[in-house]
């Protein structure tokens, strides 16, 4: 259960160590040296575009219980506590973030980035991304970010670059894609805990590395994960769960969900289309897409059950727990947590319990 | 003009009510009607009837003893017969959610058209001191620690706190996300809604280069595309009104602009005199009931207009002879949030507090809507001062003004618990007022206010007469 705190200054050493080429605001910035990542909030914000910036765009997926505990110096007790890591995340590591970019997502995030504001000199963007069908409005927040990118960067993006840049996210993409077959297989060949493992480097950046995993064949009820956000450090739970069970697919910020986007036209306009059109998260209105598709999986993966897995105060899927139970009509776990280990017993008690009845 | 003079100002419990009621003569009571309906449209009555109608907490309250405020009750407490009663003579019944403020402006542009807000039922587990629409909703599947809004759902399902609405318009976005999610299950459980996006203001940065920005009446900044956005919601809303109704003139949309804003004149009005003059002349809650009166006029905004001149004619005569509700020395507070239990509006003000400051999330509802403009841009611009639609710093704002003048000694926040923005949003705000003290609370269920918590509110009380 303990592979998950890596968070050691070594693991993000920047790839190309070059700063020459950002504007003179940001080298100005008396910590230069370590400045390496842009860090993002959603599976909407292209990571593509920040790639080109020359930092390493880093999803904020933190969920450490002592960073969680440091970020109530911000916020009240009962706020997020994957927000509140994040918080202190990013102010105890400001030196290194060159900007973060954020989107509308939910209330809690949106305060967040002032804090961040508030609290730290880092360049925020926020873009505002639309819950009903609004493709216009994200596509001139993306066009926007864009222009305030360059302008922060410094750098020129013309077409053949941005076609490498997606090109190489592609290719990444594509070889998850090809660990996600042998992880739904029939048995399945690849546990969601190892896929976790390596996802982690797609989410901080890790863009040259040729994901590798154990294969690991498991003949246990098959399910399927939604939920909150599963953190870089939450690697612990998904061992509980495969314990008892095989998560054979989800649908959760931290794991695959990248995979839903894929990039025909490997331009700025393709991006838009690609990040827009991906299959939509369950805040959007109305969010009956979002059911179509986990139905749709739940087939085609053969899941005997479904577990749902909530931090405490995320609503959005708690919310809609009811709903999920009628419309999926398979067994389903509803687990919660608010990263701290302090359940644990009970979580193991509940998850054993579930795999009987399936 | 006041038709009955209940003598000086002071806040009188329901007893007190019915004893005074008994000096009005029956053809002043048959004068004031909704909907301006002389055979059944009468709603004055001695607030002790609602309480046996249900509204149990009101044997708990102290209401104020003018003639207009028992106008203001039996309005607010005739809302339910009255959206039936319309429902019943043909008129169509719009549930407009989410927005606080501005979609009523165009639906009740149409004749016999009535808006009306499904969240502001949030109030009535609290008046009738009954857990059952909480538990209701518990039931179906929404989460404990939620908004006392999720009442809304319990209130669709039961069909029969409003009668079934015509359409329903859902504001979601950058608001609030219980609200949102709340909104979603009512659609699940087959009501059909339109969606309306709720665009994030974002503010201008010295870094940011690529944006045009504009500025609201109120002084807000934003980008220009937001407005954009929003008058395609609007449009949306229009054309689907029109589709209803088999009307479209615009000129009807500018009439009732003009109709709105001089519902907010009047508020703004009445609230300048009551945070200004002292003693105040009208308590908390009265007042907080006006403001949100903004939103959508209480379902009948002719009537509620003729309710609002006479409070201001009540507060203006209050002021004039330096008459109030309160004692002189009660301590200015700002308060942020409004509170769901309306006994905390009453319950500050016995600990020697008074009200003189109010950020209840509807900015948006309160500022004037330009008439000089198209009517979409306006209604746009309008929302655009919206109290939840950007940062914490620019919510709270005029409150730091009000500090800085000296004229606010004191901040109350009640919060919800569950509700996200609260719990983002409470340090902050405490943070950025740190030069006045400041109490937060969480506002409990029905019967939930404690010893415990009114002993922190007298202990606030205490320090601020002392400071």
């Amino acid at each position: 259960m303990g592979s998950s705190r890596r968070n050691t200054q070594d693991e993000y050493s920047y790839r190309s160590g070059d700063t020459a080429e950002f504007p003179k605001s940001l080298c100005q910035r008396t910590e230069t040296r370590a400045v390496e990542l842009i860090g993002y909030t959603s599976p909407y914000i292209p990571v593509e575009i920040l790639s080109l910036t020359g930092l390493k765009p880093y999803r904020l997926l933190h969920g450490d219980i002592e960073l969680s505990q440091s970020g109530e110096e911000y916020v009240r007790i009962d706020a997020c506590p994957l927000v509140k890591s994040n918080i202190a995340f990013v102010i105890q590591n400001q030196k290194r973030f060159g900007a973060v970019v954020g989107a509308t997502e939910c209330d809690m995030l949106r305060r967040m980035f002032e804090i961040l504001e508030d609290k730290t000199s880092i360049p925020i963007y926020v873009i505002n991304n639309p819950r009903t069908r609004q493709p216009g409005i994200f596509y001139d927040e993306i066009d926007w970010l864009t222009n305030e990118l360059k302008h922060l960067s410094g750098r020129r993006w013309d077409e053949t670059v941005i076609h490498e840049e997606i090109e190489k996210w592609e290719t990444l993409r594509r070889n998850f894609r090809m660990l996600d077959k042998k992880r739904k297989a029939t048995p399945s060949l690849l546990s969601t805990t190892s896929f976790h493992n390596a996802a982690e480097g797609y989410y901080k950046g890790g863009i040259e590395e040729k994901p590798t995993v154990p294969e690991d064949h498991s003949n246990k009820p098959r399910v399927f994960l939604l939920g909150s956000e599963i953190t870089y450090e939450s690697n612990w739970l998904l061992e509980l769960i495969e314990k008892e069970v095989r998560i054979i697919g989800d649908f959760v910020c931290g794991i695959s969900r990248f995979l839903n986007i894929t990039v025909e036209n490997k331009n700025l306009e393709g991006l838009k289309t690609a990040y827009y059109h991906q299959t939509p998260g369950l805040f959007k209105r109305p969010n009956a897409e979002f059911y179509d598709y986990i139905n749709t999986q739940l087939k085609e993966r053969a899941c005997n059950g479904v577990i749902v897995w909530t931090l405490d105060y995320c609503d959005t899927y708690e919310f809609e727990i009811k709903r999920m139970r009628e419309i999926f009509k398979l067994p389903l776990l509803h687990i919660k947590s608010d990263l701290s280990h302090q359940n644990i017993s009970q979580l193991k008690i509940r998850l054993a319990a579930f795999r009987e009845i399936l | 003009m006041i038709p009955v003079d209940f003598g000086p100002p002071k806040k009188i419990t329901l007893n007190e009510w019915s004893e005074q009621f008994r000096r009005i003569d029956d053809g002043i009571i048959k004068q004031y009607t909704y909907y301006d309906n002389e055979e059944w449209g009468g709603y004055l009555q001695p607030p002790a009837t609602f309480m046996v109608y249900g509204a149990r907490e009101l044997k708990r309250l102290k209401l104020d003893n003018s003639f207009a405020a028992l106008r203001l009750w039996g309005f607010v407490f005739n809302e339910s017969e009255r959206l039936f009663r319309a429902h019943q003579c043909g008129k169509k019944v719009i549930a407009t959610m989410g927005d606080l403020g501005t979609v009523p402006v165009i639906v009740q542009s149409f004749p016999d058209c009535i808006p009306f807000y499904p969240e502001c039922i949030w109030w009535t587990p609290f008046f009738n001191e009954s857990t059952v629409l909480l538990d209701r909703a518990g039931q179906l599947g929404i989460p404990e620690a939620t908004c006392f809004s999720k009442t809304v759902l319990a209130a669709f399902q039961k069909k029969a706190y409003f009668p079934e609405p015509d359409l329903i318009f859902a504001s979601t976005g950058a608001a609030c996300d219980d609200y949102s999610c709340i909104m979603n299950l009512v659609e699940g459980i087959g009501y059909p809604v339109t969606w309306l996006e709720i665009p994030y203001r974002k503010r201008t940065k010295k870094y940011y280069t690529a944006e045009k920005y504009g500025e609201t009446s109120d002084g807000f900044k934003y980008p220009l595309r937001l407005e954009s956005y929003l008058i395609e919601e609007y449009k949306k809303v229009w054309r689907i009104m029109s589709d209803l109704t088999g009307i479209n003139d615009l000129r009807m949309l500018e009439e009732s602009i003009k109709k709105v804003n001089r519902m907010r004149k009047l508020v703004e009005k009445i609230k300048e005199l009551t945070y200004t003059v002292v003693p105040t002349p009208l308590p908390a809650l009265e007042l907080m009931t006006i403001e949100f009166g903004n939103l959508y006029g209480y379902a009948d905004i002719d009537e509620w207009l003729g309710i609002l001149e006479m409070l201001l004619e009540t507060v203006e005569e209050r002021s004039r002879k330096k008459v109030g509700v309160l004692p002189t020395d009660a301590i200015p507070i700002a308060w942020i949030t409004p509170s769901a239990d309306p006994y905390l509006l009453n319950l500050i003000e016995e600990m020697g507090l008074r009200v003189a400051a109010t950020e209840y999330v509807i900015r948006q509802a309160l500022v004037e809507i330009e008439e000089n403009i198209e009517p979409f841009r306006a209604l746009a611009r309008s929302f655009l001062n919206g109290s939840l639609i950007g940062s914490t710093e620019e919510r709270i704002e005029r409150i730091k003004s009000a500090i800085d003048k000296g004229v606010i000694h004191g901040v109350f926040i009640t919060n919800m618990l569950g509700a996200s923005h609260c719990a983002m949003e409470t340090k902050l705000i405490a943070e950025k007022l740190d030069r006045v003290p400041v109490l937060a609370v969480d506002v409990p269920p029905p019967f939930g206010i404690t010893k415990q918590l009114k002993t922190r509110i007298a202990a606030f009380a205490e320090m601020l007469r002392q400071k």
